[in-house]
């Protein structure tokens, strides 16, 4: 009994102490920023998916007694130019958004990994031409390639994918290669080619697997990149036509009112960041998680 | 709008000088006399004027070459031409490089008496063969204005110069806008021997007789221009006669509005043009501010009438219906733009029929008994109406930032959401200048409909967006292709009137041709403004044939 005295004495302060540390370690424990993470992510999944369990208000009706209104209990974004809720707009944005980062990323990632398994597992001729033809293409910026791309095709939802994604594939085909390379000449591989395996079936059971695991990581972080080069291409007037309210298109249309209406630049902007946040911090926790199982 | 085919058939950078005076034509081309009056601002405190020093100038857009045939090129150029005549509120026309002039009866030879002694700033002479020079270089198709062949191609005979001092024009047909017409920008003298240096020199550093001399062009930043010492030809209409009195305008591109409008706020620039429509209460009351209604065409939704659904009638009708075109155009805009209602012609320009101007009045329910009766009757899921299973839709492109600035883009979503209350489905498409002016978005089979606006002085310019698009002679500037010989002859015996009352009466015959076929639905006007603060800046003006900022009696205050 008299040992559980000080933390029952009025001074109490070492008892608190202690708790507080407990505390601060389950609270470690649960991980806040990935409950966090997780949560925005889920949030911004069910405005992508139904949005109308968020809002009942429609994105796009106009009410001209109500424009460039303050966020308030009535529209907790504000209302734009235009008296669209804000609110609206953001939620029914979100599809459209991670549609163009989910596209962008899946045609990035194909591009890469049929550029990079051919690359690595190819002789030298075909490695060394498709090096050249990556170093060429990765030598121009992202943003500039997808600019080109938007310039010659038009602005629209496709273009935004096709460009984003076949801006961003040269980097994702060198790391493929790079990780085909080091899979092809681990001993696994030699001592399935020593037992007389046949090559489709070492590529099939050893090769593709293990090169691809790293990937995983790669893809969640270029998800949330994915978006935020999409948006800036709405951003630069170069995505979908108004008035669709993709964030980036958003961020743009608050452009012209950020000195009097602030609201219209900072929520979209801080949902393009809480969206690329909450993507890249589950993203490390994967890559950590799957590094641990590897070195297990 | 549609000046794209000009462009395929010329050299890159004729085609470029082409392309922007055809946007000039399709955008806004021409000018006309506006109220250019103060509408807001502080009284003016009494300040010390300073000599020399430097106007810092904030505008919106940068145009692909210096001069040419488009109102934005009209307005820089402006600085460094003269003209032959000016023209001042009510349409009077005033000396400008021709000290007077006189018609023939038949109204066939014109006869100007020039300023003598008048020099470019290269330091050859500004006489009577420099100007038939002028004229013939507009007119060549290698290095065309488009927006001068618009005007007066119809028209020009030959020109001469009978003694240093007097020039003749000769016209095949009476034309009673020709003065209006010359006192545009488009219409500056250029010098020949500057005009020998070729298109693309000529593009980029032009020479003239004006108060200004171009210095550098930054391309993306800003052009500088300094004071032309020697300048001693302002026109009638100037604050003061004889040279600037400033040493420097640098005209900066703030493409921004807020950027713009904060060059003001912070004091980088003394003066602004387009004053966006969510700070136009706050400058009104912080700086001078002048607003120009530009006469002309007004910013109009052109509906293509060779396709679906706009090729009938009564579904272009019920459009001009369905929208509450007079409060969105008030939101949007607030004080920086009016509503006009009338799709020929601005509320600015002579022989304006101002009784057009509610020729439409928002009236869905009137709509939808039009669309009934034209056969779209069924709605489908999304609430759009349907004809033989078709839903009634229509692609709307617009020059965007070019054409439409921001506040207009708000109006056509605005202008959009209200078609589909009444199941009218209009898909916006903002284009880039290239695209819209490379030529891609001109045929027919492009669009349904697109708004536009044409700068002119007088009404003659019904005559350069509503003359007929023939085989052997195109009208790229009529954008909703329609072509109605009615129309046409309407327009051209009124142009070659010299009756001023039966002029007017056929000017109001055509614009209501053009209004009961609701081939354009009126939008609002397209304006010049400038934010002036007047602790730093006094005596800019707007002068009145399309809102060109005149800088020539500008001069710099001390407090």
């Amino acid at each position: 009994m008299s040992t559980v005295q000080p933390a029952l004495s009025p001074g109490g302060l070492p008892g608190s102490r202690a708790v507080a540390a407990v505390a601060w370690e389950r609270l470690r424990a649960l991980r806040p920023g990935l409950t966090l993470a997780a949560l925005a992510l889920l949030f911004i999944l069910v405005a992508a998916i139904a949005p109308s369990l968020l809002t009942s208000r429609s994105p796009t009706s106009i009410d001209l007694g109500a424009t460039l209104q303050a966020p308030s209990a009535h529209h907790i974004f504000g209302t734009d130019q235009a008296g669209r809720d804000l609110y609206a707009r953001v939620i029914h944005g979100t599809r459209q958004s991670l549609l163009i980062g989910l596209g962008a990323t899946a045609l990035s990632m194909s591009v890469a990994i049929s550029l990079g398994f051919l690359a690595g597992l190819s002789g030298r001729f075909v490695d060394g031409a498709i090096n050249r033809l990556l170093e060429v293409v990765f030598a121009f910026p992202v943003l500039l390639l997808a600019l080109l791309f938007v310039t010659v095709f038009g602005a629209s939802a496709t273009t935004q994918i096709v460009a984003v994604g076949i801006g961003t594939a040269p980097g994702y085909a060198r790391m493929v290669r790079g990780q085909v390379l080091a899979v092809r000449g681990s001993g696994y591989v030699e001592a399935a080619s020593a037992l007389g395996h046949s090559y489709p079936r070492i590529i099939r059971r050893h090769i593709f697997p293990n090169a691809m695991r790293p990937l995983v990581v790669v893809v969640t972080l270029g998800l949330g990149q994915s978006i935020v080069w999409a948006s800036s291409l709405a951003f630069l007037g170069l995505g979908v036509a108004p008035p669709a309210p993709e964030w980036g298109a958003l961020l743009d249309a608050g452009r012209g009112y950020v000195t009097k209406a602030w609201w219209l630049e900072v929520v979209p902007g801080l949902t393009i960041v809480a969206f690329a946040l909450a993507v890249t911090t589950l993203g490390r926790y994967a890559q950590q998680r799957l590094e641990g199982a590897n070195q297990r | 709008m549609k000046c794209s085919l000009l462009v395929r058939r010329a050299a890159p950078l004729v085609a470029l000088t082409v392309v922007a005076a055809t946007i000039a034509a399709c955008g806004g081309g021409a000018d006309g006399s506006a109220p250019a009056g103060a509408a807001g601002g502080p009284a003016l405190s009494p300040a010390k004027p300073v000599r020399g020093g430097t106007i810092e100038y904030g505008h919106q857009q940068e145009p692909p070459c210096i001069s040419g045939g488009w109102v934005e090129q009209a307005y820089i150029s402006r600085q460094v031409f003269d003209s032959l005549v000016s023209q001042v509120k009510g349409g009077k026309i005033v000396p400008w490089l021709a000290t007077s002039w006189k018609a023939s009866k038949d109204q066939l030879t014109w006869t100007f008496k020039l300023k003598p002694n008048v020099k470019f700033s290269d330091g050859t002479p500004l006489d009577a063969a420099a100007i038939k020079t002028n004229f013939e270089y507009w007119l060549n198709p290698k290095t065309l204005n488009s927006t001068v062949a618009d005007y007066v191609g119809e028209y020009y005979e030959s020109s001469a110069a009978l003694d240093a001092t007097t020039f003749q024009l000769k016209l095949k047909k009476p034309y009673s806008p020709l003065l209006s017409a010359l006192s545009q920008g488009y219409f500056g003298i250029h010098s020949p021997a500057g005009l020998k240096r070729g298109v693309d020199k000529e593009c980029v550093d032009p020479i003239g007789s004006g108060a200004f001399v171009i210095q550098k062009w930054s391309r993306g930043q800003n052009v500088t221009f300094v004071r032309n010492p020697n300048y001693n030809s302002p026109p009638a209409n100037a604050k003061h006669q004889g040279p600037a009195y400033v040493d420097k305008l640098v005209w900066k591109f703030l493409k921004e509005p807020a950027v713009r409008y904060g060059s003001l706020t912070s004091g980088q620039s003394q003066v602004i043009y387009d004053v966006p429509s969510v700070d136009w209460d706050e400058a009104s009351k912080k700086y001078q501010v002048l607003r120009y209604l530009t006469p002309g065409r007004p910013q109009t939704l052109s509906l293509n009438v060779t396709r679906a659904p706009f090729d009938d009638v009564k579904v272009r009708q019920a459009l001009a219906y369905a929208l509450d075109r007079k409060n969105a155009v008030k939101s949007a805009f607030g004080g920086a733009a009016e509503y006009n209602g009338n799709g020929s012609l601005s509320q600015s320009t002579p022989d304006y029929d101002p009784a057009l101007a509610d020729a439409y009045t928002y009236n869905p329910d009137k709509a939808g008994q039009l669309l009934d009766a034209a056969g779209w009757t069924k709605k489908n899921g999304d609430g759009i109406r349907t004809k033989d299973g078709k839903p009634l839709k229509a692609l709307v492109i617009y020059g965007a930032g070019s054409i439409i600035n921001a506040d207009g883009a708000t109006l056509l979503q605005t202008l959009q959401e209200q078609a589909k209350q009444v199941g009218f489905d209009l898909e916006l498409k903002p284009l880039t200048l290239t695209q819209l002016f490379g030529g891609q978005y001109s045929t027919p089979d492009t669009y349904q409909a697109t708004p536009g606006y044409w700068t002119s002085p007088t009404a003659g310019v019904l005559y350069i967006v509503w003359r007929q698009n023939l085989k052997d002679r195109p009208n790229y500037n009529n954008s909703a292709f329609y072509n109605n010989p009615e129309l046409e002859k309407t327009i051209e015996a009124a142009n070659s009137t010299l009756d001023p009352a039966e002029q007017k009466a056929l000017y109001f015959k055509a614009q209501k041709i053009i209004s009961d076929e609701a081939v354009a639905i009126g939008l609002y006007t397209r304006t010049s403004s400038l934010a002036i603060d007047t602790s730093k800046l006094r005596d800019v003006w707007l002068e009145d044939s399309q809102g060109e900022p005149v800088f020539s009696d500008a001069y710099l205050v001390k407090q």
